[in-house]
C-alpha cells in the first residue's frame, strides 16, 4: 500500500490528532519504513508548521495542536526507531523548582519539545532538587529543562546544576531555563547550557545547541 | 382675617433647584442580566469546580465555615460567597503618614485612585534610557517622582529589586519607598514574615498600632495563581492582613486562553472565582476588613505568546470586570496606562491613552500599572510620567458638566448678546481656570515652539521626569527620627532572618 506522506503532513499542521494516530498506524501495519515515515512525513509536517508560525499565519494554540499530533504519532513510531533516526531529537525532563506552583510557560516549552519529536517526562510543579536529579539519574535525559516564576524561587535553579555535578551526571545533559524573571546572565551565573526567553524558542535555541556541539 | 403670604422665590417656583444629580459621568459594557450570569457563573465555580488551596489552616478555615475540602480542592457553596461578601465594608480610608489630609484614600464606589504597578524585573534607566534589571535606588525614585505627580493617588514600586539579598526586594522596597512619598503605598511581599516587617515600617510610620488600626496608611497587594490556585504564601498573606486589619489587593493576573477561556466572559468568571477565594478568607478571619479584587486581565498574544498589556480587550475586559466586581459590592483594581513596546514611542502613547480613557470611565477604583512597559516586563518612570498626563485628562472627561442656574449663564449669554466676546465677564474669570492645563502637552503657535527648542512630547516627558528625580525632595526629611530608626532595625532583623533561612 502507498502511503501519502503528504497527507501525514498535512494531518500535522492541522492538528488532527485521530486521524493521524490511524494513519500512524496503519502506515507501520503495511510495513512502511518508520525512519521514512518520520523523515518524509512527520518531520516536514512540523517544519510546515515551524514556517507557517514564524510568519504570523499559524497561531499558538494550533501550533500546540499540531505538537500533540506530532507528539501522539510519535507515541506510536518510537518503539520501532532506532537512537540513529531520532536525530537529536531525544529525551527531555522537565519541571517547576521547588516552591513555585506556575506551570504555563513549563508546559508550554514541554508541547513544543513534543512537537520536535522529543520524549518529555514532565515532573511538574514544586519539584524539590532531589526530583530533577533523581529524574536525571533515571530517565537519562539529552535535556533537562528547568521553570521558575519568582525571584524566590531562581536560586533553585543553580542548586540543581550543583547536585547534577556532584552526581557526576551534569556533563551528559544540556541544562535549559526559563521563566520571566530569568535571564541570559543568570543562565550563565549557574552555569546553565540555555536560557530560552519563551517557550516558542526554547526548541529552536536548543537545536542550534546541539548542532554546534556536536559538530 | 388676616393670611399670611410667604413671598415668591426662585425656589418655590420650582423643584429643580431644590436638588442637584450627582452623576459621574460612566460607561457601560454589560447589562444587568449578563452581570448576574457572570457572578452566578463564579458561584457556579466556585461549589461545583472549587479551587486548590495550598494551606491547611486556610482549608481548616473553610471547612468550618461549611465549605467542602477535598485534599487541596476546596468547593465553597454559594453562602458561604454571599455571607463573605456581606461583611466587606462598603468603605474603608487609608491615610497618608503624615497627616496630609489631600492624599487620603476612601476606598468607595465612584471614587478612583490611579497608581504604577508592581515588580517588573526590568527598569528603564533615568540617565542612559536603556533597560537595566531594578535596583534599590530605583525604588525611592518612582516614589519621590509619584509623590510630585498629582494624578497619581497612590504608589507601587514598577519593580522587584534585584541588589538586595535574595528574598528581601520586598522590606527593602517598603522601607525606602514610605521615606520617600506620603502617598498611601500600596505593597506586596514574598512571605508573611515578610508582611510582618512591612507592617511593624507602616506602625512605625502611624506611631503606634492602635494608630495603625484607627488609620492605616497602605494597602497590601496579593496574587493566587491563575486558573484557580491559592499558593501557600498568597493565602497565608491574605490571611496575615486580615488579621491585622490591613486593606488589601487579592487579585490574578488573568491570561485569556491560557490560564483562562478565551471567551471574555468564560475569562471573568474563572478571574472572579479566583479572587473570591481570598476575600471569603479575609472575611471569615475578620469580618469588615478591606478587601479589593480584579487583577489584571488581558490576552495571551498567540502569535508572540506574550501576555498583552496594550491590547484593546485589556480595557473591555477590566470595564467589563469593574461591573461585575461592583456587583458583588466591593471595590475594583483595574489596570491602565501600560505598553507593550519596548521604548517610549508612539504605541506606548496610544495604548496608554486609550487605556486610562476607558479605565476612568469604567468607574474602577484602584487602576494600575500606570508605567509598565514591554507587557509588564519593565517598569518605565517615564510613562508613568507621561501617564500622570493622560490621567489629568481622562478626569475631566469623567467629571462631567454641571448643569444649574449659573452654568447655564443664561443671564451672561443675555448682557453680552450677539457679536462681542466673553473675556472680561465676571463670569469668565470666575470659570475660566476649571480648563483643563497642561503640563507636557505642546499648545505653542509653531513660532514659539521654535524659540523654546522645538521639543518633542519624549524630549518634554524626558526633561520633567529628570526635573523632578534632581529637584523634587518628597518627604524624606519629614519622617520622625524614631520610625527612621525602626525601620533600620527591621531592616537588619530581616537580614538575619534571610541568613538564617533563605526562604522564610
Amino acid at each position: 500500500m502507498n502511503i501519502d506522506f503528504e497527507r501525514i503532513s498535512e494531518l500535522i499542521t492541522k492538528g488532527q490528532i485521530e486521524q493521524l494516530q490511524e494513519q500512524t498506524n496503519q502506515a507501520i501495519e503495511t510495513g512502511t519504513e518508520p525512519a521514512i515515515l518520520l523523515n518524509k512525513g512527520l518531520l516536514p509536517g512540523m517544519d510546515k508548521v515551524g514556517q507557517l508560525w514564524r510568519n504570523g499565519d499559524m497561531f499558538m494554540p494550533e501550533v500546540l495542536r499540531s505538537a500533540k499530533a506530532m507528539s501522539k504519532a510519535m507515541d506510536i513510531l518510537r518503539p520501532h526507531l532506532s537512537k540513529d533516526d531520532m536525530g537529536s531529537a531525544g529525551k527531555m525532563v522537565l519541571g517547576t523548582v521547588a516552591g513555585d506552583l506556575h506551570d504555563i510557560g513549563k508546559d508550554l516549552a514541554g508541547m513544543m519539545f513534543e512537537g520536535a519529536g522529543y520524549e518529555v517526562l514532565n515532573i511538574g510543579i514544586d519539584q524539590p532538587n532531589e526530583a530533577f536529579v533523581n529524574a536525571a539519574i533515571e530517565h537519562k535525559p539529552d535535556v533537562l529543562g528547568m521553570s521558575a516564576l519568582l525571584t524566590t524561587t531562581m536560586p533553585r535553579m543553580g542548586e540543581v546544576i550543583n547536585s547534577l555535578k556532584e552526581s557526576g551526571i551534569r556533563d551528559e545533559m544540556a541544562v535549559i531555563i526559563g521563566g520571566a524573571p530569568v535571564t541570559k546572565e543568570f543562565a550563565d551565573e549557574i552555569g546553565a547550557d540555555l536560557y530560552a526567553p519563551n517557550a516558542g524558542s526554547a526548541v529552536e535555541l536548543t537545536k542550534q545547541y546541539f548542532a554546534q556541539n556536536n559538530s | 382675617m388676616q393670611i399670611s403670604v410667604m413671598p415668591k422665590t426662585n425656589l418655590t417656583m420650582s423643584t429643580r433647584t431644590n436638588y442637584s444629580i450627582q452623576q459621574t459621568p460612566h460607561f457601560q459594557i454589560l447589562s444587568d442580566n449578563q452581570k448576574e450570569r457572570i457572578y452566578n457563573g463564579m458561584l457556579r465555580t466556585l461549589q461545583y469546580t472549587g479551587a486548590n488551596v495550598h494551606h491547611e489552616g486556610a482549608r481548616e478555615l473553610f471547612k468550618k465555615a461549611g465549605c467542602k475540602v477535598d485534599g487541596i480542592k476546596v468547593f465553597f457553596p454559594s453562602e458561604v460567597i454571599t455571607n463573605a461578601l456581606a461583611t466587606v465594608p462598603p468603605v474603608t480610608e487609608v491615610f497618608p503618614w503624615n497627616g496630609d489630609e489631600s492624599k487620603k484614600i476612601t476606598i468607595e464606589k465612584d471614587r478612583s485612585y490611579f497608581g504604577p504597578g508592581p515588580t517588573p524585573p526590568n527598569f528603564i534607566d533615568p540617565d542612559t534610557l536603556e533597560r537595566r534589571p531594578y535596583i534599590r535606588k530605583d525604588a525611592s525614585t518612582v516614589a519621590r517622582v509619584c509623590d510630585a505627580l498629582p494624578n497619581m493617588g497612590y504608589v507601587q514600586s514598577l519593580g522587584s529589586i534585584s541588589d538586595v539579598s535574595n528574598g528581601l526586594a520586598d522590606v527593602y522596597e517598603f522601607a525606602d519607598m514610605v521615606r520617600n512619598t506620603t502617598t498611601p503605598i500600596m505593597s506586596w511581599s514574598f512571605t508573611r514574615n515578610g508582611c510582618r516587617d512591612i507592617h511593624r515600617m507602616a506602625i512605625a510610620m502611624a506611631g503606634g498600632e492602635e494608630e495603625f488600626r484607627h488609620r492605616p496608611n497602605y494597602i497590601f497587594y496579593g496574587e493566587p495563581i491563575s486558573p484557580l490556585v491559592s499558593d501557600f504564601h498568597a493565602i497565608d498573606k491574605c490571611m496575615y492582613c486580615a488579621e491585622n486589619r490591613i486593606p488589601q489587593v487579592y487579585s490574578p493576573c488573568a491570561i485569556g486562553g491560557g490560564t483562562v477561556p478565551a471567551t471574555h466572559a468564560g475569562q471573568l468568571v474563572v478571574a472572579l472565582s479566583e479572587s473570591m477565594v481570598g476575600v471569603i478568607a479575609s472575611q471569615l478571619i475578620s469580618p469588615g476588613t478591606s478587601v479589593i479584587i480584579g487583577g489584571v486581565q488581558s490576552i495571551l498574544d498567540m502569535r508572540n505568546s506574550i501576555y498583552s498589556y496594550g491590547a484593546p480587550e485589556l480595557s473591555l475586559l477590566s470595564a467589563a470586570h469593574t461591573e461585575v466586581v461592583h456587583y458583588c459590592g466591593l471595590p475594583m483594581y483595574s489596570q491602565s496606562g501600560c505598553t507593550d513596546t519596548k521604548k517610549m514611542d508612539i504605541q506606548s502613547a496610544m495604548e496608554a491613552a486609550l487605556s486610562i480613557n476607558a479605565a476612568m470611565m469604567s468607574g474602577a477604583n484602584f487602576v494600575h500599572d500606570n508605567g509598565y512597559t514591554e507587557s509588564g516586563m519593565t517598569g518605565d518612570i517615564f510613562q508613568a510620567v507621561m501617564a500622570d498626563e493622560l490621567i489629568g485628562m481622562a478626569r475631566i472627561i469623567e467629571a462631567g458638566i454641571e448643569v444649574n442656574e449659573e452654568t447655564l449663564a443664561v443671564d451672561v449669554i443675555k448682557n453680552v448678546g450677539s457679536g462681542g466676546h466673553y473675556l472680561y465677564e465676571d463670569h469668565t474669570m470666575k470659570w475660566f481656570r476649571k480648563h483643563w492645563q497642561p503640563t507636557l502637552m505642546d499648545r505653542n503657535s509653531y513660532e514659539s515652539w521654535q524659540e523654546k527648542g522645538q521639543k518633542t512630547m519624549k524630549d518634554r516627558i524626558i526633561e520633567k521626569t529628570r526635573n523632578l528625580i534632581d529637584n523634587y525632595e518628597g518627604p524624606n526629611n519629614e519622617v520622625p527620627e524614631n520610625a527612621d530608626q525602626e525601620i533600620e532595625k527591621i531592616l537588619q532583623e530581616a537580614e538575619v532572618r534571610i541568613k538564617n533561612d533563605p526562604e522564610s
